[in-house]
């Protein structure tokens, strides 16, 4: 089908023009977005750690971890790394990661989302690791979705994503189990 | 005067326990979605404002169209457009066989059904893998989705395990503990992920300010299926076309809230370009959508966001299932979107409906699916499609009530039917007498009664 064809026919079948709303949308506004959002997190199945005075990320993962082997993280801070995910010559290379480190730029107090865009070569990292640490900066934080898509912005990549807790599904007589294919676990680490 | 769908239903209500657990099920997702609402005074807002964006939208899809394609094409990403499923089956086709692919990793997609994409590609000789866990489930059982959303709601936890048991997904024979099946289904599709060649997966918004393609899921499985593989195939229907960031803060607020209740899906995906070293192709599908815009009457049935709200409130679909409707999408949308592919195959299911109406009371979009039955039941006789019977009776309830004296002196007589045999009232002629008791007629009328002035 050429477009212009369809295009012409979509245009020759429509018989009313609808105005579009006034777009100034308020949404929720949370006394507290902070606490608003930690209990999202827990409430989407995830986890939420603090990094502490001085605490090194590293150390802070570790202890979150300490059973864990393989971490991937292409962050320049995260020294404990063992995969990297802009050097990894295939994205199969980063299965079998159990820790995936990864900089989230925005969180949302309404759902726990929080926007991950890619800055790696390989974005597998994202859904391949067992676990998945999403470092945020804890004044990154916005009320509401419309006020998250006035902010994302997507960089050359051109992907992203806003995750809000472990994979899941419901899918077998609806019992909730957590780690359907992505990440079993999400811990956001507030920095 | 049975519909397909009241035999079908009539079967599915025979085994008690499991329509029991169907019907709870789908209460208790209802139950969810009121609780997102609750927390949210904007929420009719929202309401309200979907509807419109997507009235606009659906009205001026040619511009946005335009838009988005001009930008996926800036975006490096590549366009094709298919008029219908013979056309898009074949343009999927096409791509993968031009990268050699073999096997197929694929999220879920209700137009692949609609197109019915996966029967084809395999007869092509492509290995096609699904990897949302219902739609796993399906494809191994070889059967149809029967709802939108969690699709293998009917299937039970045993015969997932038996069925995984068969496929050697699952080695500890008898276990049928959910977590332990939905782990042996991860490490079975973890291995599907490494060598596929290609990943396809559909769309719930195409963004036409930005390019970006937007996919919704819990399980993470449509990024699985675009971050292993270097090929990625988005599909979509045309009407899934929003205007920008703004307005898909809308919906995406709307959509998972309404579906399952949850804030949010897990996993929001934006795709705006192929990942590196790899291509990026849109197919972009017709399929009837563009005479839909034409019906004055129905148009606005392209609102719909397929959430699945209005399946999950329906008193009829908790009670009969998806299977008991001919149509692929069943319940109060479904009836719908079966009347525009085909009022001769699918007119059986108006019957589906009371009238209730709680379906245009959830539906994020107020895509009005219960007033939309009604409108579609009146066009029936016009589409030579009316029951007979019921015409007649309709017919002859106009007689009656148009002509006064005919209808005060059946109104004298009509109490001897209290008093007639069982087998005299209740027979295969009397539709109304089937499956419930016939009301008791009044021995004296409203109009003898207010004559002798014993109303006040």
């Amino acid at each position: 089908m050429k477009k212009e064809d369809l295009f012409e026919k979509l245009k020759r079948n429509t018989h009313v023009r609808c105005d579009m709303p006034d777009m100034n949308m308020v949404g929720i506004v949370y006394d507290d977005p902070l606490a608003q959002f930690c209990e999202m997190v827990v409430a989407v199945g995830g986890k939420v750690a603090v990094l502490g005075d001085g605490e090194d990320v590293n150390e802070a993962i570790k202890r979150l971890y300490p059973d864990a082997k393989v971490f991937a993280s292409n962050l320049p801070e995260i020294t404990i790394a063992t995969l990297n995910p802009d050097t990894v010559a295939e994205a199969q290379d980063l299965n079998g990661t159990d820790v995936g480190i990864l900089r989230g730029e925005l969180g949302v107090a309404e759902n726990a989302c929080v926007w991950v865009p890619q800055t790696m070569k390989e974005k597998a990292v994202m859904f391949i690791s067992e676990e998945l640490v999403l470092l945020l900066d804890r004044n990154k934080l916005v009320h509401n979705m419309h006020e998250a898509y006035t902010k994302i912005a997507m960089n050359d990549y051109g992907y992203g994503c806003f995750i809000s807790g472990p994979s899941k599904t419901a899918d077998i007589e609806q019992a909730l189990v957590m780690g359907a294919q992505a990440a079993r676990g999400v811990t956001v680490v507030l920095t | 005067m049975s519909t397909l769908h009241s035999k079908k239903a009539a079967a599915a209500l025979k085994n008690v326990d499991k329509i029991t657990r169907h019907d709870q099920t789908f209460w208790l997702m209802r139950g969810k979605r009121d609780l997102m609402e609750h927390k949210l005074p904007e929420w009719e807002s929202l309401r309200e404002h979907a509807s419109e964006i997507k009235r606009h939208t659906a009205t001026h899809l040619a511009q946005y169209l335009e838009q988005f394609s001009k930008n996926l094409e800036d975006n490096g990403v590549i366009v094709h457009w298919a008029e219908d499923a013979r056309e898009f089956n074949q343009t999927v086709l096409e791509i993968l066989q031009q990268h050699g692919v073999k096997k197929l990793v694929k999220s879920k997609s209700m137009l692949t059904e609609e197109c019915e994409l996966n029967p084809y590609l395999e007869a092509q000789g492509i290995h096609v893998v699904e990897t949302d866990l219902g739609e796993r489930i399906l494809q191994l059982l070889d059967e149809k989705p029967s709802h939108i959303v969690v699709p293998a709601i009917h299937v039970t936890r045993e015969e997932v395990g038996e069925l995984f048991e068969r496929e050697g997904i699952s080695k500890e024979i008898g276990n049928y503990d959910p977590t332990y099946l939905t782990q042996c289904a991860r490490h079975s599709l973890r291995n599907d992920f490494m060598d596929a060649d290609a990943g396809l997966t559909g769309c719930n918004f195409g963004v036409a300010e930005t390019g970006d393609i937007v996919v919704c899921t819990n399980e993470g499985n449509a990024d699985m299926s675009t971050s292993v593989p270097k090929l990625h195939i988005a599909v979509m229907g045309l009407e899934k076309i929003v205007p920008d960031y703004r307005s898909l803060a809308v919906f995406q607020r709307l959509l998972c809230r309404s579906a399952t209740g949850q804030p949010s899906t897990t996993y929001t995906s934006h795709f705006r370009k192929a990942r590196p070293g790899g291509e990026m192709h849109v197919v972009i599908v017709d399929n009837g959508r563009s005479d839909m815009i034409a019906n004055d009457e129905h148009w606005q049935t392209l609102k719909c966001i397929r959430c699945g709200a209005c399946m999950n409130t329906c008193p009829v679909y908790r009670r009969s299932t998806g299977y008991s409707y001919s149509y692929f999408i069943p319940g109060p949308i479904g009836i719908n979107l079966g009347m525009f592919k085909s009022p001769q195959q699918h007119s059986g299911n108006l019957s589906a409906c009371s009238l209730c109406l709680s379906c245009d009371n959830v539906c994020p979009t107020k895509v009005a699916p219960g007033s939309q039955v009604y409108a579609w039941r009146q066009s029936l006789s016009g589409l030579g499609l009316a029951n007979s019977t019921k015409k007649l009776i309709s017919n002859g309830m106009g007689m009656l009530f148009y002509n006064p004296s005919l209808f005060s002196m059946s109104l004298k007589f009509a109490p001897i039917v209290n008093h007639l045999p069982r087998f005299l009232v209740y027979h295969g002629l009397n539709d109304w007498g089937k499956g419930r008791e016939m009301p008791v007629f009044a021995s004296e009328s409203f109009e003898q009664m207010w004559k002798k002035g014993k109303v006040k």
